[in-house]
């Protein structure tokens, strides 16, 4: 092969290589900037009276489906300054150690309590009790009765045999250097 | 285009063709690569951290842009390492094994990719791919912020898979120096990161958490082949020690930069957190050491009294299996407050380590074989 042949790909390897880096700077440096964070928006309320304390949940997904989160928000009337209290789901898709936390502040609606992209896994009927603490004392009450839907998007089966080939991938690659090598049969030194 | 050549008093033809010189191509590039899969680590373990402590997610967070930069530059180098092996194979010059590996031709002899990189590079390139389909997952499913769904699944063994090619880079340079101090890095940064994608397995309502299987698993087969790669005397202490002073750097890193950038960009930390240790650094093993030493003592059996190699990796991954299983509950009831020492976790992991570290020694001692294979030491003359 002359030098003058040898030399063209040479070029168009370079090429490849100059367009693959200024891709990706673009794409990261590009990228940079878009780093504000969604206002929580409700699209759905419901009323709960906890003992004194009238409590409106929003939710900023309706109707909710499973594994499909979503940002809820916890509203006593009057706000929730000297105020406390804990959240009690129950459901099918809740496990045993999620199913009591304390009212917390949501992250990105700090003047109400809530939780922040929370998905529950399984469709059926959930509820949802407030135990309240506050200058009036406590209160006790429970939206029940919320349903969840089937999962949107693919079947999960789907998902994950398409999120499992990276696994496939290396283990066929495992397998084929394992029968060129044979290291069983080799002798190995440490 | 013409190419330069000047005529040597000899009267042979010297290509003036401007050329990388191999031995400097080939450990920047293998470092830039393993630089790339230490940029990732740390992003994963921040953004762990950021769901924690703080909490909101983007597709563009800070530290989901540190993961992807170091997945890109890993790719890059790694796609500049192929190019370079495949003009040198055209320019009729040898591919060295120690430039990542044994060549492999590939699309019919078009690239000339050496093992590692190309392996390396293929993670790189899966984990871009597999960027876009997390964003069409959150698209469908909102920002969940946990670990086992399948895109991330998918991303974290793309993480991983590069993280391998970058053991056999550095595998393949065993000979030099700097190939034995990568091997000591790479290593310890995989083990790190492999048990993440075990997550998938949290799907399933099994009776030990299958994370810690996975560490119990992955600890000693990586740390024993790092040994059995080096052949040398204090590899695997070597390699316990880097690992201790990885998770010490991300064990003070991940909350404190969750914290400096929630407060940069105006948001507070969530309410009623509970001491606990950082997720990714607090799952490492840190008695690792121990389990070094033993590996250590049984490797120097091997090479002094001529005992058989893979009986000594066998015991060696037996003994790890056990002493990581032991220690992992300890290790969790001393650095999380909210965590008693439960004697139960500690029989069932103990019990647990033995079988799974038989099984780190099995396939180490088979994955030794093979890395050794890509580069076979030459002979003193």
């Amino acid at each position: 092969m002359s030098t003058r042949h040898r030399r063209l790909p040479i070029m168009c390897l370079r090429r490849i290589a100059v367009t693959a880096l200024v891709t990706t700077t673009l794409t990261i440096g590009g990228a940079a900037p878009a780093m504000a964070y969604a206002p929580v928006n409700i699209v759905h309320t419901e009323n709960v009276q906890a003992g004194p304390y009238g409590v409106t949940v929003g939710f900023s997904v309706w109707p909710i489906r499973a594994m499909q989160s979503l940002d809820f928000t916890f509203m006593p009337d009057g706000g929730i300054a000297g105020k406390s209290g804990t959240l009690i789901i129950t459901g099918p898709g809740v496990q045993p150690d999620e199913r009591s936390t304390p009212l917390v502040r949501h992250p990105r609606k700090p003047d109400a309590w809530g939780l922040d992209v929370q998905a529950f896994n399984a469709p059926g009927t959930y509820s949802f009790e407030f135990v309240i603490n506050g200058p009036q004392g406590q209160g006790r009450g429970t939206l029940s009765d919320v349903t969840i839907l089937n999962q949107p998007g693919p079947p999960l089966p789907l998902s994950w045999t398409i999120g499992l080939l990276p696994f496939i991938a290396l283990v066929v690659f495992i397998t084929v250097a394992w029968r060129r090598t044979k290291p069983g049969r080799e002798p190995l030194t440490v | 285009m013409d190419i330069p050549v000047a005529r040597v008093p000899s009267g042979r033809v010297r290509d003036r063709t401007p050329h990388v010189d191999a031995a400097i191509a080939g450990p920047a590039g293998a470092y830039a690569v393993l630089l790339g899969a230490a940029i990732s680590t740390v992003g994963i373990s921040w953004d762990v951290e950021w769901h924690k402590d703080v909490g909101p997610d983007t597709f563009f967070t800070l530290p989901h842009l540190v993961l992807y930069s170091g997945s890109a530059l890993a790719g890059i180098a790694s796609l500049a390492m192929v190019l370079l092996s495949t003009s040198m194979q055209r320019a009729g010059r040898p591919v060295s094994p120690w430039m990542g590996g044994t060549p492999v031709r590939v699309f019919g002899g078009i690239f000339t990719a050496p093992l590692g990189y190309l392996v390396s590079g293929i993670g790189a390139a899966s984990f871009l791919i597999y960027g876009l389909l997390d964003l069409v997952w959150h698209s469908i499913y909102g920002f969940d912020a946990v670990l086992s769904t399948p895109s991330h699944v998918a991303l974290f063994l793309s993480i991983s898979i590069t993280m391998i090619g970058t053991v056999i880079v550095f595998a393949g340079a065993r000979e030099q120096r700097w190939g034995r101090i990568g091997v000591v890095l790479a290593i310890p940064i995989l083990m790190l990161f492999a048990p993440i994608p075990v997550n998938a397995l949290n799907n399933f309502t099994l009776p030990v958490n299958p994370v810690v299987v996975g560490i119990v698993l992955f600890s000693p087969l990586l740390l024993l082949i790092g040994a059995g790669v080096l052949q040398r005397a204090g590899a695997a202490v070597a390699i316990a020690v880097t690992l201790g002073t990885l998770q010490a750097a991300l064990w003070w890193f991940s909350p404190w930069a969750a914290k400096v950038y929630a407060t940069s960009v105006g948001l507070p930390l969530r309410d009623g957190l509970i001491p606990s240790p950082p997720r990714l650094p607090g799952g490492a093993p840190m008695f690792l050491i121990v389990a070094a030493v033993a590996v250590e003592v049984l490797f120097w059996l091997s090479r002094t009294r001529g005992l058989d190699a893979r009986k000594m990796m066998l015991l060696a991954g037996v003994l790890t299996g056990l002493i990581v299983g032991l220690t992992l509950p300890v290790q969790q009831s001393l650095t999380d407050p909210t965590s008693p020492l439960s004697s139960t976790d500690v029989v069932i992991l103990g019990l647990l380590g033995m079988p799974l570290g038989a099984l780190a020694g099995f396939l180490a001692a088979r994955f030794t074989v093979m890395l050794h294979a890509l580069a076979p030491v030459r002979k003193e003359l």
